[in-house]
């Protein structure tokens, strides 16, 4: 035998930031092309959509319509194509960017460290913390390249001020790179990736209702110096042009991502800041079959996203009162906004069932994040022992997707009593039957979701979050930029939105109900039919 | 069917070009340990959850006492299972994940179950995700020794265990299959599977190689004998079954020894044997046989 030289790898450090790309690749482009596509449509289509001269008047008093103000921001500018582009859509994109990004995170650091994988990355020669300040880098490509995507479109496309352009791109990249660097800390915190998901999930959702007050009602709009989206906000692509507020967010992304890669070094690998209980009496609830145990392990998600939805509902019963009284009082701007597509606006029940229909998008998650659980103890081999009990396959899929639309049942019956508390609460009068009968009209959507969810399950278990954020998560964004680029009926129609009827403000459309619930039932059963023939993994 | 707790026919199953397992036709009776041999990737864990119903076998059949393998609700009242690979859900101390175990599975003998956990010296305050692999793999065999199903399938289960515990495994096998309990073990530990197991079947390349008990699989295989004599040496060289002999010239002969032993007692019948020493090959050494030269793959 010749004796052989090892071939030493001369940068360990570019396989991990390879190991990460590989990671966040798929996602990061789905998330590039919304960030370039819908600004893009919207630029493009803006023109047309102003030709029509009531249209661009009514948008004009709309401007001023506190509202209007709560659901999208504060308007600027909305006679330039930019300025419109940021209303419009600027908080959606920044959710997604943030959302994705705080989502990435956690999975592939703190998910990679519970499954055991980091354990033989570290124990090459790149560091702790050298591993964590990659990854971190790595998905910060993606929100810096949205933002980058977003202000190169809207400097084409967006009007003369090309520096409302920059300050609008900035603003979403620093989001993201916040919400990049406060998942990053949260996975040093926390030694599992539910926790650090959901505190960090929990910090943007504050930050989102911090700004939706700071934005609706008078008196407090200082709190949006403390809110990543307030802050974007505060920066006025278009108006004022303030670099301040992205430059504070940026610094605040920098000392957060020290503070997390500082952490890394300090803690043991599969450990996180905070200890976990090394012994304890048993618990025995919801360890007596498969439907008890799926309650049991459904329990605290749903409680963490009912207080989420709960924040949220109360905020907005609480503004309902004002907002509408100001509208009844101004019946131009009431006439206007029917005109522009916000009918109703100016009673109580219209401005819920306008509200009522985002609904359909964090339930529609939470269906697809179970069912994503599900599929991941799947293959990370947590099902075998139950799987091989004596139950059939659908057995354990029923009572999965079974405890799934409960909690969605929860999660709706917490906005509705939500809103009507918040509405009581202001000394509105908006009767706790029609927030039910409201919220409880967007389940079709959840079911859907679910549906897809089941389907994918069966057929591709790796894209069971995909396929049920689409009829939800995806439905909404497609009707929005539909609805913003005056797209034809039939576009706007491919979304379950376009089918959702204003409840409580009119009744629902039993036929477009009964249709979605008949496609959610199809997608079901051809999702178990499939899940029943292939082989479990792991 | 009378008799046979797992039987399967033409078992087949093929991940595209690859055939995993490959036409496998077996029974186990009851109350048998039947050991499942094999090199990595010669399709032992593939046949198991074939047989489980967690993978679908692409031609052929299994059954699991006279029930077809893929009516799991069914089939699986007959059996308990310990996975190669023990995941368990992290949060839940080793007891919860016991009591969850017991409700699904096809019934628990709770005084029994105690008693392993105190045998195997497990912890089960504490939940899985501080759990070392050893005790994880032992939070699976108790639930699964504590069974009363008929068919206990093993698929590696000693792969963690420390020397205590691997005994302490075997005494498990053997009052399982006292209560007349089938245990079909696959395994890489050649000692244990010799000392427990009434049958073993040799896997290779997704085929059954061999179907035997280990006598009969050591009757199949070379003995190594060596004699030591005075006088003339005994002629050994056309005795049939006999092959490398060697002389050490001090008295002393040694060869290697396959089949029926009666014509090289014979040859020696005629020398004055001083000692006569006969080492039977291991589990071990005959495995390699199989393998060591033509490895498949
Ligand atoms: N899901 C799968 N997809 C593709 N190929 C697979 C799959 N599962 C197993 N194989 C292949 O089938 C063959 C048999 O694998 P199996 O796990 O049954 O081997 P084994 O005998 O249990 O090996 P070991 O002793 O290493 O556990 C291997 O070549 C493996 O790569
Ligand atoms: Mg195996």
């Amino acid at each position: 035998m010749t004796a052989a030289t090892p071939v030493v790898h001369p940068a360990p450090g570019r396989a991990v930031t390879g190991l990460a790309t590989r990671q966040v690749r798929r996602g990061g482009l789905i998330v590039l092309g919304l960030a370039a596509g819908m600004p893009a449509l919207v630029t493009g289509t803006y023109a047309s959509v102003m030709a029509d001269p009531a249209a661009a008047a009514s948008l004009d008093a709309i401007a001023t319509n506190p509202a209007i103000r709560t659901l999208f921001g504060t308007p600027y500018a909305l006679d330039t194509a930019g300025g419109f582009t940021v209303w419009r859509i600027g908080t959606v994109l920044a959710v997604i960017i943030g959302v994705w990004s705080a989502l990435a995170t956690t999975r592939v650091t703190r998910g990679e460290e519970d499954a055991g994988r980091w354990d033989v990355l570290l124990a090459g020669r790149v560091p702790p913390r050298a591993a964590l300040a990659r990854h971190l880098a790595v998905i910060a490509s993606v929100p810096a390249g949205a933002g980058a995507a977003v202000a190169a479109v809207l400097w084409v496309a967006g009007g003369p001020d090309r520096t409302g352009a920059l300050v609008h791109g900035a603003g979403l990249a620093a989001l993201g790179l916040f919400a990049v660097a406060a998942a990053g800390l949260a996975a040093q915190v926390f030694p599992a990736r539910a926790p650090a998901t959901g505190t960090v999930i929990a910090v943007l959702g504050a930050g989102l209702l911090i700004r939706m007050a700071g934005d609706g009602m008078t008196g407090l709009g200082w709190l949006r110096w403390l809110s990543p989206f307030g802050l974007i906000g505060l920066s006025t692509p278009y108006h004022h042009n303030a670099l301040l507020p992205v430059l504070i967010l940026m610094a605040a992304a920098g000392l957060v991502a020290a503070t997390a890669v500082a952490a890394a070094g300090r803690r043991d690998v599969g450990g996180g800041l905070v200890a976990v209980a090394t012994s304890r009496a048993p618990r025995p609830w919801g360890l007596t079959g498969v439907g008890a145990f799926a309650v049991r392990r459904a329990a605290a998600p749903v409680v963490a996203w009912s207080a989420g939805i709960l924040a949220y509902f109360l905020l907005i019963g609480m503004t309902a009162v004002s907002v509408t009284e100001f509208l009844a009082d101004n019946t131009v701007f009431a006439d206007t906004a029917a005109q522009a597509g916000f009918a109703g606006l100016h009673t109580v029940t219209g401005f819920t069932a306008t509200i009522f229909a985002l609904l359909a998008v964090p339930v529609g998650a939470f269906a697809a994040v179970r069912m994503a659980a599900y599929a991941a103890a799947e293959t990370d081999r947590r099902l075998t022992l139950i799987a091989a009990g004596p139950l059939a396959r659908l057995r354990l899929l029923g009572a999965e997707a079974g405890v799934t639309a409960g909690g969605a049942l929860v999660l709706v019956s917490v906005a509705a009593a939500a809103t009507w508390a918040g509405v009581a609460a202001t000394g509105g009068g908006l009767p706790l039957g029609d927030a039910l009968a409201g919220t409880f009209n967007t389940l079709p959507i959840v079911a859907l979701s679910l549906g897809a969810a089941v389907l994918a399950l069966g057929a591709a278990p790796r894209l069971t979050a995909l396929a049920g954020a689409l009829p939800a998560t995806g439905g909404f964004l497609w009707k929005v930029t539909a609805d913003s680029i005056g797209a034809p009926d039939w576009v706007v129609g491919l979304s379950p939105f376009a089918h959702l009827a204003p409840v409580p403000l009119a009744s629902a459309d039993w036929t477009a109900t009964g249709a979605m619930v008949m496609i959610a039932v199809a997608l079901s059963a051809v999702g178990a039919v499939a899940y029943r023939r292939r082989d479990l993994a792991g | 069917m009378a008799g046979f707790v797992l039987r399967t026919h033409h078992l087949t199953k093929r991940y595209g070009r690859l055939t995993a397992v490959d036409d496998l036709t077996l029974d186990v009776p009851a109350g048998e340990v039947f050991g499942f041999l094999g090199p990595n990737g010669a399709g032992k864990s593939t046949t198991i959850r074939m047989l489980l119903g967690l993978a679908r076998p692409t031609a052929g059949h299994a059954s699991i006492a006279g029930v077809d393998a893929a009516d799991t609700a069914r089939a699986h009242r007959h059996l308990a299972y310990v996975p190669a690979d023990v995941a368990l859900w992290p949060r839940l101390t080793g007891a919860e994940i016991l009591h969850l175990l017991a409700a699904t599975g096809p019934g628990t003998d709770l005084g029994y179950r105690d008693e392993l956990i105190g045998r195997f010296e497990l912890d089960t305050s504490k939940p899985a995700r501080t759990y070392s692999t050893g005790n994880r793999q032992k939070i699976a065999l108790v639930a699964a020794f504590a069974t009363r199903a008929p068919l206990l399938i093993m698929d590696e289960p000693t792969s963690g265990l420390d020397p205590l515990m691997e005994r302490e495994f075997r005494t498990a096998v053997r009052e399982a299959r006292d209560r007349g309990q089938t245990v079909f073990l696959s395994s890489h530990q050649l000692a244990e599977v010799e000392a427990v197991c009434d049958r073993v079947g040799i896997l290779r390349a997704g085929r059954l190689v061999e179907v035997a008990s280990v006598p009969q699989l050591r009757a199949l295989h070379r003995a190594e004998v060596t004699v030591a004599y005075t006088g003339a040496a005994p002629a050994l060289d056309a005795v049939p079954g006999i092959d490398g002999l060697a002389d050490g010239g001090d008295g002393r002969l040694r060869f290697a020894l396959t089949g029926p032993p009666a014509p090289a007692l014979r040859a020696l019948a005629g020398a004055e044997v001083t000692a006569f020493t006969v080492r039977e090959p291991s589990l071990e050494e005959m495995f390699l046989d199989y393998y060591g030269a033509e490895q498949g793959r």
